[in-house]
């Protein structure tokens, strides 16, 4: 943490000058130009600041700046803060705000702003504030460029959630006197950032115009982005060939489409950029009741799933097998736990089914479930019908259910009337912010969603976690993140089935538009395209 | 009375029944959606990925939805009547801009379509029925079935990638060229030419129905007993079919144009999806999925409101089509 | 009917060329359904070869993107998408001409009762109500079926009411009042046998909108995820079209020849029960 803090530093001094030689070099970035991407869904908001959905994350992160920036490795970078200080005992982080910043509306942006944003919006109303910042007691701000972070335990994630897409900052000027969530300008926001905010025209697209006063100079290349809305798969292929639209960001093209659309002179597709959204594909247990109250029971299942079929039909090879909870794009992964996809995992799977007690019946079967399907599409129905047809193997019939979201969600994590579903979580940038949420005692929460639904859980666990949270010694925090994945794959409360990959596909006229860990989700003022 | 008089009282009485079904409608709708399991609040949460109880419950009593349910069907019943659709939490606005925004694009293709598919079927009908058994009957009532049969999707898709992808003659999708800044003439042109291939598809499903109607209408028509006295009195058979038979034979067709309407207005949630049509099936579709009833809720209201005053109208038209109807 | 009536009509109907392709395709659909259990054993669902072979001497149709069988699929599927068009038809029919029959004969307050309470089904768009209905109920072939007469029988309610306004002031209905002949005679002996040609066709083209918005459903996901049917084929295969045509090709051209089948076939019936229309 100290070496990339001054490293940054000293990145933060020259910065301003660095960038500004930048198009002079190799590069010959032109200005100008509209970059047109397509978003699936339409976005229910603009709200990035209290709510988490992808499709307002990919629109909104071009109008709100974070504090930080990251880069494809996933250090931290200066954005609005120009450097930062974190102290010996991890209590404080003090961040040295850039000045001459200004919002859209001309006002100037201070450390009232950051500490309004930190302490009254995202702690208060982000749905993973009151995780993200639970250690955050106060936000002091000494003078106008400088905001110290108070925090009750070291929180060393903390410095991983700054960025645009999860901590936006917001402009207290005009929240004030306001109920943040009745915010008057939540769907016409005003930020720092690279693009103001123009238009909105529902079911169709939004506008965003190049900010002439951002505070990377000569950014951003563009003069305009617009996020446009087409809901058919099909078409979206079709607008992509034609030229019609740049960038489909986030797994939006069929995963079918690829080879094709990879074939053609104009377009590239990759899997680069998501450095920092890591997920995995699972199915959960219900392990309060027969039969996967038993850990055989549940690791048959485990050994039962074909994952590279998986990966092969489903993903077209757009992906790796599942090992763990924590991703293996995660510098905190740990492969050294229990396999599952091995050689003879049929005949394991067969052995641990006899041994828990389920004998075949003249049918075949030992016993029947039902699999519900998270309903986010076509690939989980494939993925779902593929599992019935593992299961079948090892005499486990099982019927599929598959309901719309908000039944699903009910039935999941309110009402727990389920024996096994699909799902996927994100890791995000620490395990405390995308991996305990799924194995912590304290988050079976029922009526909260994307928690620990299977309700499986153990002190070891539990505490292992917990330490893991505060720990600032790096190879301490690797070595319990080692046994808190040795347990829980042991335990098999999931079966980690795919760790997909997101993939981009734009037109080679873009330029630029990898140099987020986010995908899509940032400000692209250093994106621009080929006349 | 005379007939004029006799005709105004019946308009009058018709369109005063309208009002109790409307707020009948708007009550069993707003019953029938309770039926389904989780609302707005889970919906939203889900999308968000994650969300906290304190939260997600400050959302249901922002919303009301932690109310009993009689207490948000009065609510509701009463913003109805005061012509206030509610607030759709999800777009975070009133319904009523909301469907205003959609309404438009709805209703252009969809009366382009419903013109488009009367006429050709009327004439398409016309023409196999005169030509009874005929190749040229054998054509059209084959076009007819294979238009209709054909997944609206494959023929969405197959246009798409016939006219966008391959002759690159038309846009894929959107209603107007984002972004060109066009005015006047240029605009409506531009928005013909994104419109060309929804119309194509959708009027192809529904024209196939109306010939199909208008064809057998007019066979049970020519086969009536005032076409065997006209025929006795020698008429020739073309002053038959265009003085007698056909303005009998439409009648079907108009009821089925009427019974459309509803449909009509409900856009086409394949069709809205597949060329990117900002139209107010495919909101009405989203919004049942994410449970933003009030939304769903006016969009039904709406749609509710235009079969009433369709019916009406043809009834009216009836009266006229066929003196034997009495009014009542 | 009598031995020579049943002989006469189906003289008249074999002596139609297209009613009787009609026929036969309609029944090799229904040797199609009988037989998929005999010639594909097993579930339809299993995973038979290679995802996404094309047609050949192993997958006669291919195989789709989980390497299941199409041709089993389109077997088994027969089954499925012919018993929710005649079953979803069958129900949608009885209620609409009960409800148009009654209404449209009597008038009256009970047209009045009976057209509000079928204005009310019609307000609400059909596809959009159908997925209501089936999102309620959660999917399946009950509640696919059910969805789908919901939404059908207003629009055949709607049409034998108009027929019968329009009949029931004709000479010959007034003359069967005038010698004391019971309400439901007339209404089943001598109107409705009247209008029996727009009810058979609105009746053929409804078990074609049956099968379509079956896949319609699939479409959008909402199809009976255990049963296989023509529409959970195309809908699985909608995203492949340009890479593996064969998937939802053959599919839809199995709906497509049932649907024209079924159609000719009403036309044929049509046709052939009432013999007058084909002597002008």
């Amino acid at each position: 943490m100290g070496k990339a803090s001054v490293r940054n530093r000293l990145f933060g001094c020259m910065g301003a000058a660095f960038l500004a030689t930048m198009p002079m070099a190799a590069h010959a970035q032109e200005q100008g130009g509209t970059l047109i991407m397509i978003v699936q869904p339409e976005p229910p908001s603009l709200a990035s600041y209290m709510s988490t959905s992808q499709p307002i994350g990919q629109v909104a992160t071009k109008v709100y700046d974070g504090l930080l920036e990251y880069d494809s490795d996933t250090v931290e970078q200066p954005a609005l803060a120009e450097s930062w200080e974190i102290s010996e005992d991890g209590l404080s982080i003090t961040f040295n705000l850039r000045q001459g910043v200004r919002w859209h509306d001309g006002e100037p942006f201070t450390s009232a702003d950051v500490a309004f944003t930190f302490m009254d919006v995202l702690r208060e109303f982000h749905p993973r504030g009151n995780n993200n910042l639970r250690a955050l007691e106060a936000v002091d701000t000494p003078d106008e460029h400088t905001a110290i972070f108070r925090l009750s335990t070291p929180a060393p994630y903390i410095m991983r959630i700054l960025s645009s897409y999860e901590s936006p900052i917001v402009p207290k000027h005009l929240f004030e006197g306001q109920d943040v969530r009745e915010y008057s300008n939540a769907n016409t926001p005003i930020g720092t950032g690279p693009f103001r905010f123009v238009e909105w025209r529902r079911g169709q697209f939004m506008q965003f115009d190049r900010n002439e006063d951002y505070w990377r100079d000569g950014k951003p290349y563009l003069d305009r982005i617009i996020a446009r809305f087409i809901s058919d798969t099909g078409t979206r292929t079709a607008a992509m060939e034609t030229g019609e639209a740049h960038v489909t960001a986030y797994n939006h093209i069929a995963t079918e489409d690829l080879d094709y659309l990879d074939s053609l002179p104009h377009i590239e597709v990759t899997t680069d950029g998501y450095e920092m959204m890591p997920g995995v594909n699972f199915l959960i247990f219900n392990t309060t009741e027969p039969p996967f109250d038993d850990v055989r029971v549940r690791q048959a299942v485990s050994y039962a799933v074909d994952r590279q079929f998986i990966i092969d039909a489903v993903y077209n090879g757009f992906g790796v097998p599942g090992t763990s909870p924590i991703s293996s794009k995660m510098i905190w992964y740990s492969d050294n736990v229990r396999r599952y996809d091995v050689e003879d995992r049929i005949e394991r799977a067969n052995a641990l089914l006899d041994e828990a007690g389920f004998p075949r019946g003249d049918n075949g079967i030992r016993f029947q479930i039902t699999h519900d399907i998270q309903p986010y599409g076509e690939v989980w129905m494939r993925f779902g019908e593929i599992v019935v047809q593992n299961l079948a193997q090892i005499g486990i019939e099982a019927r599929i259910r598959y309901e719309d979201t908000p039944t699903w969600l009910t039935r999941v994590y309110t009402n727990y009337d389920f024996t096994m579903t699909s799902t996927s979580y994100f890791n995000f940038s620490d395990p405390v912010i995308g991996v305990h949420r799924g194995y912590h005692s304290n988050q079976i929460i029922p009526g909260t969603v994307f928690v620990n639904a299977s309700r499986w859980y153990s002190q070891e666990t539990d505490d292992l976690m917990d330490k893991a949270a505060v720990e600032l010694d790096f190879d301490t925090r690797m070595a319990l993140y080692e046994e808190f994945q040795q347990l829980i794959v042991e335990a098999a409360p999931h079966v980690f089935a795919v760790e997909p990959s997101l993939v981009t596909v734009y037109n080679n006229s873009v330029h630029g538009l990898l140099e987020s860990p986010f995908g899509s989700f940032w400000g692209m003022d250093r994106v621009w395209i080929e006349q | 009375m005379t007939k004029s008089h006799k005709r105004l009282l019946f308009i009058a009485k018709r369109a005063l029944y309208g009002i109790p079904v409307i707020l009948g409608i708007v009550i069993v709708n707003f019953l029938l959606l309770q039926l389904m399991e989780g609302d707005a609040v889970d919906a939203l949460a889900g999308e968000a990925a994650s969300a906290t109880p304190e939260y997600m419950a400050q959302l249901r009593e922002r919303f009301g939805l932690d109310q009993p349910i009689y207490v948000q069907l009065f609510a509701y019943v009463r913003n109805v009547v005061m012509l206030d659709l509610g607030y759709s939490f999800r777009h975070d606005m009133p319904v009523l801009d909301l469907i205003m925004t959609r309404l438009g694009p709805t209703m252009l293709l969809m009366t382009t379509t419903l013109f488009i598919a009367i006429v050709m079927g009327i004439v398409l009908g016309l023409l196999a029925a005169t030509g009874l058994n005929t190749w040229r009957d054998t054509i059209i009532s084959i076009l007819a079935l294979v238009s209709y049969a054909t997944p609206l999707f494959w023929v969405g898709l197959m246009l798409v990638l016939l006219f966008s992808v391959r002759l690159g003659w038309l846009p894929t999708s959107g209603m107007e060229t984002i972004g060109a800044g066009y005015t006047g003439l240029e605009r409506a042109l531009d928005i013909a030419r994104h419109m060309v291939m929804p119309v194509i598809a959708l009027s192809l499903f529904y024209m196939a129905a109306f010939t199909r109607l208008m064809r057998a209408s007019m066979l049970e028509q020519a086969n009536m007993d005032y076409v065997t006295t006209a025929r006795a009195k020698g008429l020739t058979e073309r002053r038959i079919v265009w003085g007698h038979v056909l303005r009998n034979a439409v009648l079907p067709v108009v009821t089925m144009g009427g019974v459309q309407i509803a449909n009509m207005l409900g856009g086409s949630v394949i069709i809205e999806s597949v060329f990117g049509w900002p139209g107010l099936g495919l909101l009405a579709f989203e919004a049942l999925f994410a449970r933003d009833l009030n939304l769903l809720l006016g969009i039904f209201l709406l749609a509710a409101c235009m079969v009433v005053v369709a019916n009406l109208v043809i009834d009216i038209i009836y009266t006229f089509l066929d003196p034997r109807i009495e009014l009542k | 009917m009598t031995p020579s009536a049943s002989t006469g009509f189906w003289r008249r109907y074999s002596r139609n060329r297209s009613a009787m392709l009609g026929l036969v395709i309609l029944l090799s659909a229904l040797v199609m359904a009988a037989s998929a259990p005999l010639i594909f054993p097993g579930s339809p669902f299993a995973l038979a070869g290679q995802p996404r072979t094309p047609p050949g001497p192993e997958f006669m149709l291919g195989t789709d993107t989980l390497g299941r069988d199409v041709l089993a699929g389109i077997f088994h599927g027969a089954r499925t998408s012919l018993m929710i068009g005649v079953l979803a038809t069958l129900v949608s029919l009885s209620i609409g001409i009960v409800v148009g029959g009654v209404a449209g004969y009597y008038g009256g307050n009970i047209d009045n009762l009976l057209m509000r309470l079928t204005e009310f089904f019609q307000t609400i768009p059909n596809f959009l109500f159908a997925i209501v209905i089936v999102a309620i109920m959660t999917p399946s072939i009950q509640s696919i079926i059910i969805a789908i007469a919901i939404v059908t029988w207003p629009a055949v309610a709607r049409l034998v009411r108009g027929e019968f306004m329009a009949l029931r002031n004709r000479e010959f209905v007034q003359a069967c009042v005038v010698v004391g002949m019971s309400d439901l005679r007339i209404l089943a002996f001598h109107i409705l046998p009247n209008c029996i040609a727009p009810i058979t066709v609105i009746g053929s083209l409804m078990v074609a909108t049956a099968i379509l918005v079956e896949s319609g459903l699939a479409f959008l996901g909402l199809g009976d995820p255990n049963v296989m049917s023509w529409g959970y084929l195309i809908g699985a295969g909608r995203t492949v079209l340009r890479t593996a045509w064969w998937v939802a090709t053959f599919p839809g051209i199995a709906i497509l020849l049932t649907v024209l089948a079924i159609n000719l076939v009403g036309e044929g019936l049509n046709d052939a029960l009432n013999p007058r229309l084909r002597d002008r």
